[in-house]
Formats: C-alpha cells, sequence, structure tokens
C-alpha cells in the first residue's frame, strides 16, 4: 500500500461524513458521533503523517488523482505546510463542532447543520491539499457555500440582512479568481502549482521577462485572496458577518476562513506570483508590507473602540491577520515560518477565545461588556481558560502567540523593515490593552455579581459540557503549542524552506528530470554571465 | 405552480419519455464525446420539472416516488464509492478501470470503464439537486 | 473570433456591472449571475493560446487511444483544459444562483421587502 494515496482521506472523510449526514438528518444523535469520529480521524491522520514526514528527507507527499501525470492531471501535494494547517484545522473543527451541541438551536440542527459543518471542512482539506490554482478555487466555493448556508443558519431577520454583504462580495471575488485562473492559463499554458513555478523558475533562470500582464495578474490574485483573507482594504466584511451567526460557527470560521485566504496568499505568491526578484515580486513586496501594517494596526484600534466581546474579537481576527501578512511581506524562509507558526496557533487560540464567549453570553445573557461582570467568582475554570487563550493571542513569552510574533518581528528587523516591526509591537501592546478590557469588565468587575440568577441566566451545566470541553481541548493544543513550541516549529521552518527554494516541491510534483533541466539551464545562464563580465573590460 | 394547458399535457407524455432516454444517451455518451453526468442530470431534471409544470406535482411524486435528499446520498454516495475503491487496492483515487468487455452470445465487444458509475452517481446528484431547488422554490412562492 | 469574443465579455460585464449598482436585491443577484457568465466567455476567449505541453505523455493515456493521430496530436484534439473550468465554474454558478434565489425568497418572507435603504432599517430593528 502506498502511502502517498491516503493522503485523500482528508477529503473523503469529511465528504462521506457529509453524504451520511445528508441522510440522517432526523437523527441528530447518530450524526454528532459520526462528525466527531471524523474529525478526530483527520487529526489523528494529519499529526501520524507529520510525524512520519519529520524523519523522511523529501517531506512532500504527492498523489495524482486517477493516475494521471503531474501538470495534466489534478495533484494533491500533502508537505509540511499544509500538514500543519490540516492539523490546526481538524482539532479546531472537532472543538467547535463538540462546542457547537450546546449552543446550537435544536430545530436549526435538523436543518442539515452537521452535513454543512462538514462540507466546510471538506472544502478548507481540500484548498490545504490541493496542487493547482483551479482546485484551489473550487475548494474556496465549497467552503464558502457551506459557510454561506452556515451564516444564514436560523435565519433571523439580521442574519438574513448582515448575510448579502458577505456572499455578494464573495460571489464577485470568485468571479474575479476564475477570471484570473482563465488569465494564468492563457499566459502560461498550465494551471498545475508546481509547472507554474517552474515556468516562472526557468524564465528566470535563462534571463527571460515574464508574460507581459504578469504582474497586473499577480495583483487580481493578491486581491480575490486578500479579500478572503481579510487584509487591509478588504476587511470591511468581516466584523459583521462573525457578529450574526451562531457564536460555535462564529469561532469555527474565526479560524478558518481568513486562514484559507492566507494560505493561498502563502502557497502561490513565494513560489509562483513574487518569486525572485521578478517584476511582479516588485509591485506586489511593498504592496503586502503597505498592507501589512494597515492590517495590524487598524484592526487593533476597531478592537480597542468596540464594547462587545464578539465584536473586539472578530475585529481583533484582521489585526492578527496583519502578522501574518507580514510574515509573508519579508519573504524569507524565516519569516515564512514564523508567518505558518503564527497563523496555526492563532487559528487555535482565536478559536478558542470565541468558544469561551459563547459560554460567557450563555452565563450572561448578552456579549455587552457593561451587563457582564463577576464572572470570576462565578466560574473559575472559564476565567483560567479564556486568560490562558488571551494571553496567548497576545504573545505573552511562555505562550504560544509569543514565538510566532518573535521570529517575525526579528525578522522584520534584520530585512530592514524595521518599521512594520514597530507596529507590530504596537499593535502587541494594544492588543494586550483590548484583551485586558475584556479581562477586567467581564471577569474582575464586581458589578455582575448583583445580576440575579434568574432560571434564564443560570444555564444548567449538563448542556454546557460539550461548549467546556471544546473550550479546553483548544486551550490544551494552545499551551501545547507554548511549550512545545520547538518541534512544530521546526515543522515549519521546513514548510518556509519549501517555500522559498520551491525545487523540493517541483521535484515532488513533477520528477526529478525537470528540476536537472533548471539547474542546467541556471548554469548555462551563469556561465554566460561570466562570459560577458570577461569580454567587457 | 401548474399550467393547466392540454396542449402541454398531451405532449408532454409524448416528450417524457424520449427526454428520459435522451438524458439517459447523454449520459452513457459522455465517456468519449460531449455529453456526461451533468448534462444528462440537467436533461432528466428539466423533464421531471416540465413533468411537474403540466401534470402537478402529485404526478411527479408518482414519476419521482423518492426525496431528492434520498437522489442526493445515493448519488455523492456512488460517486465516493467509486473513486475510493481504487484505495483499497493501491492505486490512486479516481482511477478508472477500462477494458473491453465481450457479450456472451453475440460477441459484441463494448468497452466498459469504471468512471461510468462516478457518472451515473454524478447525474443522480444533479437530478436531485435540480428536482429539489426547483420544488423549494416553487412551493415558497405558492 | 477573439475579437469577438472580447466584445462580448465587455457587454456582458458592462450589462452586469449596471445591474449590481442598482437598488433592489434581485437586480444585484441577476448581475452577479452575469458576472459568473462573462469570467466563462472571458475564459473561453483565453483558451486559443498554444498549449505549453505537447502532448506527448498523452499517448498511452486510455481515453484519447481512439481516433487521435499521434502525427499530428494539436489538430485532433481541442484544448480540454478551458471547457473543464468552464463546466466548473457553470455549475459552481448553478449552486450559487440555487442559494442566492432562496435566500431572496426568505429575506422577503421575513423582512417583507428587497430594497436595500428598506432592508438597512430593518437591520436595526428587533426580530
Amino acid at each position: 500500500m502506498e502511502l502517498e494515496n491516503f493522503i485523500i482521506l482528508f477529503i473523503v472523510i469529511p465528504m462521506g461524513t457529509g453524504v451520511i449526514g445528508v441522510l440522517l438528518k432526523q437523527r441528530v444523535h447518530i450524526a454528532r458521533v459520526l462528525g466527531v469520529l471524523s474529525f478526530l480521524a483527520t487529526s489523528a491522520l494529519a499529526i501520524g503523517l507529520l510525524v512520519h514526514l519529520r524523519s523522511d528527507p523529501a517531506g512532500i507527499l504527492v498523489s495524482q488523482m486517477g493516475a494521471w501525470p503531474a501538470p495534466f492531471g489534478i495533484s494533491v501535494v500533502f508537505d509540511s505546510l499544509s500538514g500543519l494547517l490540516l492539523a490546526a484545522s481538524s482539532l479546531v473543527a472537532l472543538a467547535c463542532y463538540v462546542h457547537s451541541f450546546s449552543t446550537v438551536d435544536p430545530v436549526a440542527e435538523k436543518r442539515y447543520f452537521h452535513p454543512m459543518v462538514q462540507l466546510l471542512m471538506f472544502g478548507v482539506n481540500l484548498a490545504f491539499l490541493t496542487g493547482d490554482l483551479f482546485n484551489l478555487f473550487v475548494s474556496f466555493e465549497i467552503m464558502l457555500m457551506a459557510s454561506y448556508c452556515l451564516l444564514t443558519f436560523g435565519g433571523t431577520r439580521l442574519q438574513m440582512t448582515q448575510a448579502y454583504k458577505y456572499v455578494l462580495l464573495n460571489l464577485v471575488g470568485s468571479t474575479l479568481f476564475v477570471i484570473g485562473a482563465g488569465l494564468v492559463y492563457g499566459m502560461t499554458g498550465t494551471l498545475n502549482f508546481a509547472d507554474l513555478a517552474l515556468f516562472v523558475s526557468e524564465r528566470q533562470a535563462r534571463g527571460e521577462a515574464l508574460p507581459p500582464g504578469f504582474a497586473a495578474l499577480s495583483i487580481a490574485l493578491l486581491l480575490v485572496f486578500g479579500l478572503k483573507g481579510a487584509i487591509f482594504p478588504l476587511w470591511f466584511w468581516l466584523p459583521d458577518t462573525y457578529y450574526t451567526c451562531n457564536v460555535s460557527i462564529a469561532g469555527l470560521f474565526a479560524g478558518m476562513l481568513t486562514k484559507v485566504g492566507i494560505y493561498a496568499i502563502a502557497r502561490t505568491f513565494p513560489m509562483i506570483f513574487a518569486h525572485g526578484h521578478s517584476d511582479a515580486a516588485k509591485v506586489v513586496m511593498p504592496l503586502l508590507a503597505i498592507s501589512a501594517a494597515f492590517t495590524m494596526f487598524l484592526g487593533v484600534l476597531g478592537a480597542v473602540s468596540h464594547h462587545n466581546i464578539r465584536r473586539i474579537l472578530a475585529v481583533h481576527v484582521i489585526s492578527q491577520v496583519g502578522y501574518m501578512v507580514f510574515g509573508l511581506a519579508l519573504m524569507t524562509r524565516v519569516a515564512l515560518a514564523g508567518c505558518l507558526f503564527y497563523m496555526i496557533q492563532h487559528m487555535v487560540v482565536k478559536s478558542c477565545l470565541f468558544l469561551c464567549c459563547g459560554i460567557v453570553e450563555r452565563h450572561t445573557g448578552t456579549d455587552d461588556l457593561d451587563k457582564s461582570g463577576g464572572l470570576l467568582k462565578r466560574d473559575t475554570y472559564l476565567a483560567v481558560v479564556f486568560f490562558i487563550a488571551a494571553m496567548s493571542l497576545v504573545g505573552l513569552p511562555p505562550l504560544s502567540g509569543f514565538f510566532g510574533k518573535l521570529v517575525i518581528i526579528r525578522e522584520g528587523w534584520r530585512e530592514s523593515m524595521w518599521w512594520l516591526s514597530i507596529f507590530g509591537l504596537l499593535t502587541g501592546a494594544l492588543t494586550l490593552l483590548s484583551m485586558l478590557k475584556i479581562w477586567s469588565y467581564c471577569f474582575w468587575s464586581p458589578s455582575g455579581e448583583s445580576i440575579e440568577r434568574t432560571p434564564a441566566n443560570m444555564p444548567n451545566t449538563s448542556s454546557l459540557r460539550p461548549a467546556y470541553i471544546g473550550a479546553t481541548l483548544l486551550v490544551c493544543v494552545a499551551l501545547f503549542l507554548g511549550f512545545g513550541a520547538q518541534p512544530v516549529y521546526e515543522i515549519a521552518y521546513r514548510a518556509g524552506e519549501q517555500l522559498a527554494a520551491p525545487e523540493a516541491y517541483i521535484q515532488a510534483v513533477l520528477g526529478p528530470e525537470v528540476i536537472e533541466n533548471l539547474a542546467r539551464a541556471r548554469a548555462e545562464s551563469a556561465a554566460l554571465a561570466t562570459a560577458a563580465v570577461e569580454v567587457t573590460p | 405552480m401548474t399550467i393547466s394547458s392540454p396542449v402541454l399535457r398531451n405532449s408532454m407524455r409524448l416528450i417524457l419519455p424520449l427526454m428520459l432516454l435522451y438524458a439517459l444517451y447523454a449520459m452513457l455518451k459522455g465517456h468519449n464525446e460531449p455529453g456526461g453526468g451533468f448534462i444528462g442530470g440537467m436533461i432528466m431534471a428539466t423533464a421531471i420539472c416540465t413533468y411537474r409544470m403540466s401534470h402537478g406535482f402529485a404526478a411527479q411524486l408518482r414519476l419521482m416516488p423518492v426525496h431528492p435528499r434520498v437522489l442526493i446520498f445515493l448519488g455523492l454516495g456512488l460517486a465516493l464509492g467509486t473513486s475510493t475503491v481504487p484505495l483499497l487496492l493501491g492505486e490512486p483515487f479516481l482511477r478508472s478501470a477500462v477494458g473491453v468487455f465481450h457479450l456472451p452470445f453475440s460477441g459484441h465487444a463494448f468497452h466498459y470503464a469504471s468512471a461510468m458509475a462516478f457518472d451515473l452517481g454524478v447525474m443522480l446528484v444533479v437530478v436531485g439537486v435540480g428536482v429539489g431547488m426547483i420544488t423549494q422554490l416553487s412551493e415558497e412562492l405558492e | 473570433m477573439t475579437i469577438i469574443l472580447s466584445i462580448c465579455v465587455a457587454v456582458v460585464f458592462a450589462v452586469s456591472l449596471y445591474l449590481m449598482t442598482g437598488r433592489e436585491l434581485k437586480s444585484i443577484a441577476m448581475g452577479v449571475f452575469l458576472l459568473g457568465h462573462a469570467a466563462n466567455l472571458s475564459i473561453i476567449a483565453m483558451s486559443r493560446t498554444p498549449v505549453r505541453h505537447e502532448p506527448q505523455l498523452l499517448k498511452g493515456a486510455p481515453i484519447l487511444t481512439e481516433g487521435f493521430d499521434p502525427a499530428n496530436p494539436m489538430s485532433s484534439i481541442v484544448d480540454p483544459l478551458p471547457q473543464a473550468l468552464i463546466l466548473t465554474a457553470i455549475v459552481i454558478g448553478f449552486a450559487v444562483m440555487a442559494f442566492l434565489l432562496s435566500l431572496l425568497v426568505l429575506t422577503s418572507r421575513k423582512t417583507g421587502t428587497l430594497s436595500i435603504e428598506e432592508l438597512g432599517v430593518v437591520a436595526t430593528q428587533d426580530d
């Protein structure tokens, strides 16, 4: 049995569970058990493969769908980047799914809630695994379709009116993506990531220019991915969206959706659209840097100004995305590794905070900071979980956020982007401020203790048990990412290396011959260059 | 939404079997020529919806006595199943088995591919989705 | 051919952008659907460029063994990839259309309006 072929299970398992879930519309309990098993299986598979790949010199597993050779068929690639993201996303999905058992409306749950969560993860996993641009589009669409449905779940008036912003904006973005994919095919004749990377590397090795319009195309795709990833000028859809839906779903979205957009940038830009010192890179890199600064800083200012827990957390997603874009803007291997590490820790921590917010809402009946308080005494366990997650988000030293930020900010300093690093440090301080705001209003302030404990705001603990399990699971993962940062960072560093020097990826997908050709072309052009230097004097 | 036109009612009796047959033909042809599960499914869904327009919802239920959800389940299950089987045989996902099958008595050669089962699944999904969608939307409008 | 196609793309784009600037959700939805068609047309316009890889590798592939002229491969097959892209995009557009239409129906039932200004007012009221 070939191990490579089994990476497709990341797609097959959620899809199969979703398909069965369509039939189990009324049998909620079986659907729940199956869903949990599916997420457990994908997380175990991802972690197992990651551990296995640590001892593997190549470190990339490739499966060609239908045994069609690489640039023609569909390639599915599992490398360190996809592996880490798959592991983190499966764990986050597991926790949010378990949490949703205590928050989802029982009537709405029978309307295909379980298949939709599975299909969302089907899309997310496919996005992380796929090896070509068009399947990336398809996976985005699957994911978005499921997210539209989950967003309007319950169908309240507020949800209906707010959903249009998200749905229409993403539809326009998707259309732009189709046009972009078509243009890429028109210019290069291929859509496979490895083949595209080879195309760019070959041109650069021979000293030829990229096709005219390649830079414009890069910007168009950056626009598409930036819209999904909510980076600076394109983040306006995010706060309203996460505000209206079910809180477990908001946690899942906060963990997944923006990160898939960032992943798409991380996968395609260092390898293809901004590789080396092409014209496209000269336009894209400053754009990314400016966007990173604005995303970080404006996002956190928005968070400081809000006064609802959910709004603060939602706007915070934007500010944290800024750090990832900061890592991408530097595009060195260390920065990419830091970006990846930050991405997975942010998925875990941010979802955990949303899950805590769900429990807080059940305790106080609202997420308005003025109306809540005194939770430290009422629910000490929740307070501890929230505090650990909040401090991980801020990045206090032994916790996970610290390592990601440290790597990115130090690399920014070294790459003479010191102004971005200063923005990063400032943002960190303001993040601390906004988290302490939630902490002091919601947990520390004694005001809420005077609130009478009526049956309405005194939830029975047994219905909240899944919620606590979900939050606990994520906080454990966050603690592991903090105290066991070394092995995770090693994998992330390997992913950064693979992105910065795409030869390993190209070789894994297209075979060793093309790499030899590439090396020969490089040697020839180097020889030509030295000959030219000898002739000129 | 029923249109009570005798012309439509009577011509539908003639057109419906033809459309269903053509849908199957388009699905089977799709392996080597234009056509395929999606096109076949669309034609079939159109046929069923037109039948509903002429004869009413009760007639549609007689023609397709299952809930669209079941069709979607069967179709997706079939497509997923046929594409997963190669994994157990050590082949990549979606790998299709092809070959020639000789009919026992006449000796006609019959080219087959296991991808056909996948196409059949796609067709079931498309019929389920198409009919289900139109049914839901027209129920809302009524 | 390319010129006709590009004119078509431009016209469809213009119409869809005009529809999307409307104040009714219905017209915005129609604009979005048309935008998808414009994108598909633009892929057709794109597909006339030569294929980068000569389909040498495909010779042994099962689907092309019949009616495939190895001496002149480019004349006997049409570049299938853009067609596959468009078919996929159409299917996705179909699903999106279904979703958006049902969302419109639900919205009008919940709020009694599909005009953007009135929806803005409705959004601030409680359920």
